[in-house]
This record gives C-alpha cells, sequence and structure tokens, in this order.
C-alpha cells in the first residue's frame, strides 16, 4: 500500500497537468502509456482489494450467523479490516481529488 | 494486504488463544467434582500450553533484520491442552456412589480457587490483546490525519 500511494506524490512534482489528465482516461486508453504505473490501474487495485476486504467482513458476519464462525472477535476484526481499508482508500480518492481541484482552479 | 492487518492478526491470534484458555477452565471448573471420565477415574485438571508461531521461512531469510523479524510474527496458538499430573483428592463419603470399601471417593484434581486466579488472568490477557488491537486502529487512524488541517 505504501508503494501504491507514490503517485500522489508525483502529481504534486514533475508534470502534474499530464499526471491528472490521466485520471480521466478509460483503461483502454491507459494501456497505451505504459511508461509508468499507470494510476488509474493503483487507483482500481486499490479498490479491489478493499473490496476483497468488504466481501471478507460480510462472509464472516453472514458465517457468525449461520453459527459456523465461533469467535466474535474474528467477524469484529474483519469489519474492522475492511473498514480500515475503506478509510485508507478514501483518503487516497480524497487527496487525488483535491489535487485534480486544485490544477483546475488554477489560472490560464 | 496491509501491513497493519499482520498486527491486527497477532492480536487476533491472541484473543483466540485466550478463548480457547477460557474454554479449558470453565471445563475444569465445570468438572470440579466429576468422578467419571473416559480414561477412567476422575476428572483432570487441562491446561493449555502456549506456543509463538512465526513465518520460519522470512524469519531464517533475515535474522538480523528487523524488518524480516516483525514480518515474520503471526503471533500465538495453542500448542497442547496438556493434563495436570498432579495426584487426585481423596475424601471421605461412604454415600457417593463411587465411594471404595473405606468410604473414600476419589476427586478432581482441581482447585476452584486457582481456577477462578487463572479465569481473571485469561480475562485480563483477553483485554489486553483488545487494547493492543484497539492500539493498531488509532496508529492507523493518526496516520491518517497525516497532511490533514496543514
Amino acid at each position: 500500500m505504501a508503494q501504491s500511494m507514490d503517485p500522489i506524490g508525483k502529481i504534486g512534482s514533475a508534470n502534474p497537468i499530464q499526471r491528472v489528465s490521466r485520471v480521466g482516461q478509460t483503461p483502454r486508453q491507459a494501456e497505451k502509456s505504459e511508461i509508468e504505473p499507470d494510476f488509474m490501474k493503483i487507483l482500481q487495485q486499490a479498490l479491489e482489494e478493499t473490496n476483497a476486504d468488504q466481501y471478507e467482513a460480510e462472509r464472516a458476519a453472514d458465517e457468525f450467523a449461520a453459527g459456523r464462525l465461533s469467535n466474535i472477535h474474528d467477524v469484529l476484526i474483519s469489519a474492522e479490516k475492511a473498514a480500515m481499508s475503506l478509510r485508507l482508500t478514501l483518503e487516497v480518492r480524497n487527496k487525488i481529488v483535491d489535487a485534480y481541484r486544485e490544477i483546475m482552479r488554477m489560472q490560464l | 494486504m496491509l501491513d497493519v492487518f499482520r498486527t491486527l492478526n497477532i492480536s487476533a491470534s491472541g484473543l483466540t488463544a485466550q478463548r480457547a484458555r477460557l474454554d479449558v477452565i470453565a471445563s475444569n471448573i465445570a468438572n470440579a467434582e466429576t468422578t467419571r471420565s473416559d480414561e477412567g477415574g476422575p476428572y483432570r485438571r487441562k491446561t493449555v500450553v502456549f506456543r509463538e508461531v512465526y513465518e520460519s521461512a522470512i524469519h531464517d531469510a533475515g535474522y538480523r533484520n528487523v524488518r524480516a523479524q516483525t514480518d515474520a510474527m503471526r503471533g500465538v496458538e495453542i500448542a497442547a491442552i496438556e493434563a495436570d499430573k498432579r495426584p487426585f483428592r481423596w475424601i471421605y463419603d461412604p454415600s457417593h456412589p463411587d465411594a471404595n470399601e473405606e468410604g473414600y471417593v476419589q476427586m478432581p484434581n482441581v482447585n476452584v480457587l486457582r481456577e477462578m486466579v487463572d479465569l481473571i488472568n485469561a480475562q485480563r490477557s483477553y483485554e489486553a490483546n483488545v487494547t493492543a488491537l484497539n492500539a493498531t486502529k488509532s496508529f492507523v487512524n493518526a496516520a491518517l490525519q497525516i497532511g490533514k488541517g496543514g
């Protein structure tokens, strides 16, 4: 996760407009630019991981309700993990949106 | 997987281990006066044995590397549930169906007071693991505050 957060730093640095414009690209367009790992992909991957955590938490709650999972703390910890990764993903997303707005406000 | 999830898993293993210990203590208390068991004779007190868990592949690869060591940590597990080998108690009760010719009954080697102390110990250990877990949570929350309100 720490590695995947690096591109955020890059947005603010070398070539902000070019980097940010990629946010709006569709995945097909993104495939053409193979210079660096695309932010779109990284965000998508992070979202998938977050989604997997959500599913895991839901599964744990179901198992517990069905009486197959014996430990309450396992359910709560899965829920906590899901909430944690969601917060982190949201934070990353917010940073990107902030950066995008900052660029859009720029007087040209 | 997030790095902090490993920390959560370590605490979770502690919680699971203490839960298992609670089961054993509850069984000891429940059977404090049980005179019949599967292996014959009265119930024998059980104790749990804990063992550290680590991913030996990571652990051995870079023993001097702190990062490798923390990466290898997986928490705790119950290694075994062992029987207490101390002798059974003899009490005089001729009315008991399991009494011998002299009127003595063999009772479990469970001391309920001792079990109560263990119970409190297990309870506090469980709470300590929850505290560690909550600390992990606040670490993450604090980290998410980085860059806010700058």
